[in-house]
């Protein structure tokens, strides 16, 4: 008796163990994450608009019908990223996202930002040469570090009436996304 | 054979906790990292930049484009406010105030995240387009069938879920008023 409870003592700490493992290691073993997604869509530096939400159509990222979205791909291996354009005077954000869905930083136009967005992406390399004042960069542009050099940026923005998507979205294509020149 | 027995015993309870735990903490979350507002859920780290073990794991296993923390807050509610599963058979009252934000939308999915609202009408609910009390609170309905003040009409049959997307908001964070409060989900008729 006393040997079975041991052994259901064990069962219980080995479970514990098995849920640790499952998860610290299920970010990397997760075949539909957020990067796996987003990997097939768009090409590197050319902003991509998502598709508008449709009824009873799959809708894998969650998007929020309301709200239009692009995208930028971008790779810091040939130099800082940039994403940079005018939006409408309407309520918009950007997030960058590292390969695993991490959001790395965010921020909307409510922090007086106002229509102009203009945001450089530094991996830690070019961070230093930034600090070191060796990276000219444009006065006002917001900079962001990250670890990796695989980001994606992805911009919301809210039209205030469905009639008006569409002009929101012709905004969100003439956003250019590139590297910097170092 | 009693070793054997023993030796299966223990691996049964390791893999049922191991596995079940995990499955728990991932789909209810409350115990590790989900806060609960009556039937509202939210991941509150899923869009910072370091998130903890549970909210990484989480990302992985939904794979959904989640918001930074700096751009909202989104919630989810499977249940209505006593507790019970939101069905498409029924008509639900969201009724109440939601934490200040510069707008929300109220979006019902199927489980899958597909939409389920009427196809030739609006997605969801959007903050600056429902009719409000003299109070400012709101009263929305969601329902197959017609229903009194803000109506959104959903289609076919089976589970669904309310997403509940508060942008630019100080729901939990120090700026904040302190009043967390949501709307409350009210089964009304089936």
């Amino acid at each position: 008796m006393v040997r079975t409870l041991l052994y259901l003592v064990g069962g219980v700490l080995l479970g514990l163990l098995i849920h640790i493992m499952v998860i610290l290691t299920l970010p990397g073993l997760a075949g539909h994450n957020v990067a796996a997604k987003l990997a097939s869509l768009g090409q590197l530096n050319k902003p991509l608009l998502f598709d508008a939400v449709s009824p009873g159509k799959p809708n894998p990222l969650r998007l929020d019908p309301e709200l239009t979205y692009a995208m930028c791909r971008l790779d810091l291996r040939a130099g800082p990223g940039e994403v940079s354009g005018t939006l409408p005077l309407a309520f918009w954000s950007v997030a960058v996202y590292d390969p695993s869905g991490t959001v790395l930083y965010s921020t909307t136009n409510r922090d007086g930002i106002g229509q102009t967005l203009d945001l450089g992406v530094f991996d830690p390399g070019q961070t230093r040469l930034l600090a070191e004042q060796k990276i000219d960069i444009a006065t006002g542009l917001l900079i962001v570090e990250s670890k990796g050099d695989d980001v994606f940026v992805v911009v919301r923005l809210a039209p205030p009436q469905p009639a008006m998507r569409d002009r929101y979205a012709d905004q969100l294509s003439k956003l250019v996304c590139r590297n910097l020149k170092t | 054979m009693r070793f054997l027995l023993n030796l299966l015993l223990m691996l049964v309870v390791a893999l049922a906790i191991g596995f079940g735990v995990s499955w728990y903490a991932l789909t209810d979350g409350r115990l590790f990292g989900a806060v609960q507002i009556g039937p509202w859920l939210a991941w509150t780290r899923a869009g910072s930049p370091a998130p903890d073990p549970y909210t990484r794991a989480y990302l992985a296993r939904n794979g959904v484009l989640q918001l930074g923390l700096g751009e909202g807050m989104q919630f989810i509610a499977t249940t209505d406010s006593d507790g019970q599963p939101l069905s498409r058979a029924c008509r639900y009252r969201i009724d109440g105030n939601t934490p200040t934000a510069t707008f929300w939308t109220l979006v019902p999915t199927a489980p899958d995240g597909a939409m389920i609202a009427r196809a030739d009408g609006p997605p969801g609910f959007q903050s600056a387009r429902i009719a409000r009390a003299n109070d400012g609170s709101a009263q929305l309905y969601v329902s197959k069938s017609l229903a009194p003040l803000n109506w959104l009409e959903i289609t076919g049959d089976g589970p669904f879920q309310l997403l509940l997307t508060l942008y630019d908001t100080t729901v939990f964070s120090s700026a904040g008023t302190g009043d967390n409060s949501l709307p409350s989900i009210i089964r009304e008729a089936c």
